[in-house]
C-alpha cells in the first residue's frame, strides 16, 4: 500500500456560487501524490466546477487551494504547466489532424528539438492506439477515438497531475475499458484525478475517493476506508435456530457498537458493528458459538460495494471522510 | 515532469506566456488553410475590380461628369483617375469594414461557445496572450489580404492609366489612414466578443456603428472628430493629394487609433474576468 506524505492537490474551505447557486460549499480536499484519485458524485454535484476552479478557468468565491504548492489563483500558469486535463467534451482545433492537434499542444510547453518534440506526439499517438488515425482530420473521429486523442493531448507534456473529467462517461464498455486502460497504464508517470459517476470504473481502479454531494465533500479516503462505509468495520454472522439473548450479550462487549438482525432464508443474519477489528477478528465467533441453541451458517467480514457507499451517503447526506 | 529533461521548455515572458504558439495557430487559420486565397481573390476582385470600372471602361460617372466638374479635377484623365480613387477609398475603406466585421465576429465567440478557448486556457496560457494573439494575427492576415493586396493592384492600375507611377506618397498615407480604419472595427468586433456570448449583438452593434454613424455625425458634428467616420473621405483627399478640411486631418486618425488601443485594454480586461 502507498504510503501518502504530502499533496499534490490541497483545498481549504474552497466555495464557488454563481448568483444564488452555490456550486462548491466548503470543499477541503486532500489528493495524495502518485495516487489514482476517483473523484465522484451525481450529475450536478460540482465535480466540474472545482476542476476547473483547480486550474483558474474559474474563480473561487471563498477559500481557496494549492497545486504542487501553487497558489490556484495567482500561480495558475505556474500549476497547469505541470498539468495535463481533459475536459468532459474534448475540444480541438478543428482545421488540424490529431498530429497536428497533438503538435500544436506540445508547443506549449516545448520549442524543440523539434524531432524530440515529434517523437513524443508519436509516442502519445501509440499510447492511445490512434496512430493509423493520426493524420485523418478529426471531423471523422468517433466519440472513443475524441476521448482518447484528448487523453493523448493532456499527456503530451509529461505531467505531473492528470484531470480528467468524466474520461469515460460517454462511452461503450469496450471505449469505455480502452480509456480505463490507458488512465492505468499513464499512473505510472502521474498522479491522476478524475471525475465519474460511474461507480464502478473507480473501484477498480481508484486507490482514494472523494464523493461531492450539492457542492460538499460528503467523504474522502483511501478506498478500503470509504469501502468500510459509515459504520466502519462491520462483521455478518447468519444463524440458525433461536439465539436466546445474543443481542445483549453481544452488546455488553466493550468494541461492539451496534449490532442490528434481520431475518434471510430461514435463518437470522446479525450486522455486528465493531470498533476493535482485531478483537472482533479473535473473539466475536467465540462468542456468538458460546450458544449451543444455534449454528453458524456464514461469518464474514462485510463488504461494502462502492454502489452501495455511494447511495448511502449521497441519499442519506452522511459523512465519512 | 521527470521524462522532459531533453526538451527545450518554452521560454516567455510570463505576462505572455502561450502568445508565440497562440500566434501561430492563429495565423495559420489565414494562411494554412483557404481563408488566405478566397479573400485574396475576394477583396482583390471586389475593389481593384470596381476601381478598374471606373478608370477603364465607359461609365456613367464619367460619361455624366460636366465639364466643370472635369476641369476642376485638371483634365479628364485627372478626373478620371479621381473617380478610381474615389471607388477604392470612399467605397472601400467601408466594405473593407464590412468584411472584417463579418471575418471577426466570431472569432473569440466561436471560441467561447466550443469550448476550444476554455481546452486552450487550460494550457500554460495567459489571457493577455489569447487577446493579444488575435489581435496581431488576424490585423497581419487583414492587412495583407484585405488592405495590401487590393492597394497594390489598384497602385498598379492608377498607373498603367496615368502611364507613369502614381504619386507613392500620397497614395502610401490613404492606405495607412485605410489600414487605421480596419484596425479600429477589428478591434472593436474582438472587444465585443469578449462582452457579449451571441453573435447578434456584435454584429448589430459593429455594422450599426459603420453604416449608421453618418447619421450620428450629422445630429451631432463634433463625434466626427473622434471617431473613424470620416476616415473614408479623409482617405480620398489624401489620396488625391487635396486639401483636408480644418481640423479633419490629424484628429480622427489619432482619435481612431486611440479608440483601437482602448477597445484591446477592454478586451483584456473583460476576458481577464471571464469564467468558463
Amino acid at each position: 500500500m502507498k504510503q501518502f506524505n504530502d499533496f499534490v492537490i490541497e483545498t481549504h474551505s474552497l466555495s464557488k456560487s454563481f448568483g444564488d447557486v452555490k456550486a462548491l460549499q466548503d470543499v477541503d480536499l486532500q489528493v495524495p501524490h502518485n495516487s489514482i484519485f476517483g473523484f465522484l458524485g451525481p450529475n450536478g454535484s460540482g465535480k466540474t466546477t472545482l476542476m476547473k476552479t483547480m486550474i483558474g478557468l474559474c474563480r473561487p468565491t471563498a477559500g481557496g487551494g494549492s497545486i504542487f504548492g501553487h497558489d490556484i489563483v495567482t500561480d495558475s500558469v505556474a500549476i497547469r504547466e505541470r498539468i495535463g486535463y481533459l475536459p468532459q467534451q474534448p475540444r480541438f482545433i478543428e482545421y488540424m489532424t490529431a498530429r497536428e492537434n497533438l503538435q500544436f499542444t506540445a508547443k506549449f510547453f516545448y520549442n524543440g528539438p523539434q524531432d524530440k518534440v515529434w517523437k513524443r506526439c508519436d509516442e502519445m499517438l501509440e499510447l492511445v492506439g490512434l496512430e493509423d488515425k493520426a493524420d485523418r482530420p478529426i471531423k471523422g473521429f468517433s466519440g472513443g477515438e475524441k476521448q482518447r486523442l484528448g487523453i493523448a493531448l493532456a499527456q503530451v507534456n509529461y505531467p505531473d497531475l492528470l484531470i480528467l473529467d468524466e474520461p469515460a462517461s460517454a462511452l461503450d464498455p469496450i471505449g469505455r475499458q480502452s480509456i480505463l486502460d490507458v488512465i492505468a497504464r499513464l499512473c505510472k508517470y502521474s498522479t491522476i484525478f478524475y471525475s465519474t459517476h460511474i461507480l464502478d470504473d473507480v473501484q477498480r481502479i481508484s486507490d482514494s475517493v472523494a464523493i461531492l454531494n450539492r457542492g460538499q465533500v460528503v467523504a474522502s479516503g483511501p478506498i478500503e476506508q470509504i469501502l468500510n462505509g459509515k459504520d466502519g468495520v462491520v462483521y455478518t454472522v447468519a444463524l440458525k435456530g433461536a439465539p436466546d439473548g445474543l443481542g445483549d450479550r453481544l452488546a455488553e462487549l466493550p468494541w461492539v457498537a451496534h449490532t442490528t438482525v434481520a431475518p434471510h432464508n430461514g435463518t437470522s443474519v446479525w450486522q455486528v458493528s465493531v470498533s476493535d477489528e482485531a478483537a472482533a477478528e479473535k473473539d466475536l465467533l467465540r462468542y456468538v458459538l458460546a450458544d449451543s441453541a444455534v449454528t453458524v451458517a456464514e461469518f464474514k467480514r462485510k463488504k461494502y460495494e462502492l454502489e452501495e457507499v455511494f447511495m448511502e451517503i449521497v441519499k442519506g447526506d452522511g459523512n465519512v471522510s | 515532469m521527470s521524462a522532459n529533461l531533453d526538451f527545450q521548455e518554452v521560454n516567455e515572458w510570463g505576462g505572455l506566456r502561450g502568445f508565440t504558439n497562440l500566434f501561430r495557430k492563429d495565423s495559420k487559420a489565414w494562411w494554412g488553410t483557404h481563408r488566405w486565397w478566397i479573400n485574396a481573390l475576394l477583396w482583390t476582385v471586389l475593389l481593384c475590380g470596381m476601381t478598374a470600372i471606373m478608370l477603364f471602361a465607359s461609365n456613367d460617372e464619367v460619361n455624366n461628369a460636366t465639364e466643370a466638374e472635369i476641369a476642376q479635377a485638371g483634365g479628364l484623365i485627372a478626373y478620371i483617375l479621381l473617380m478610381g480613387l474615389n471607388t477604392f477609398f470612399e467605397f472601400g475603406v467601408p466594405v473593407l469594414a464590412i468584411g472584417t466585421i463579418i471575418l471577426v465576429q466570431g472569432l473569440i465567440i466561436g471560441e467561447k461557445q466550443n469550448g476550444v478557448a476554455e481546452w486552450l486556457l487550460s494550457k500554460p496560457v495567459t489571457r493577455r496572450a489569447y487577446i493579444i494573439a488575435k489581435v496581431a494575427a488576424n490585423a497581419l492576415g487583414m492587412f495583407a489580404i484585405l488592405v495590401g493586396l487590393p492597394s497594390v493592384v489598384a497602385y498598379g492600375m492608377l498607373s498603367l492609366y496615368m502611364g507613369a507611377l502614381f504619386p507613392l506618397a500620397p497614395f502610401l498615407s490613404a492606405v495607412g489612414i485605410m489600414t487605421i480604419h480596419t484596425f479600429f472595427y477589428l478591434t472593436l468586433t474582438l472587444m465585443l466578443g469578449t462582452i457579449f456570448n451571441n453573435r447578434g449583438p456584435i454584429l448589430g452593434i459593429a455594422l450599426g456603428f459603420l453604416l449608421g454613424g453618418g447619421l450620428l455625425g450629422n445630429l451631432f458634428e463634433p463625434i466626427i472628430y473622434v471617431t473613424p467616420l470620416m476616415l473614408p473621405n479623409i482617405a480620398l483627399l489624401t489620396a488625391s493629394a487635396q486639401a483636408i478640411p480644418n481640423g479633419l486631418g490629424i484628429a480622427p486618425l489619432v482619435a481612431t487609433a486611440l479608440l483601437s488601443m482602448v477597445f484591446i485594454l477592454v478586451a483584456l480586461a473583460k476576458f481577464e474576468k471571464k469564467e468558463f
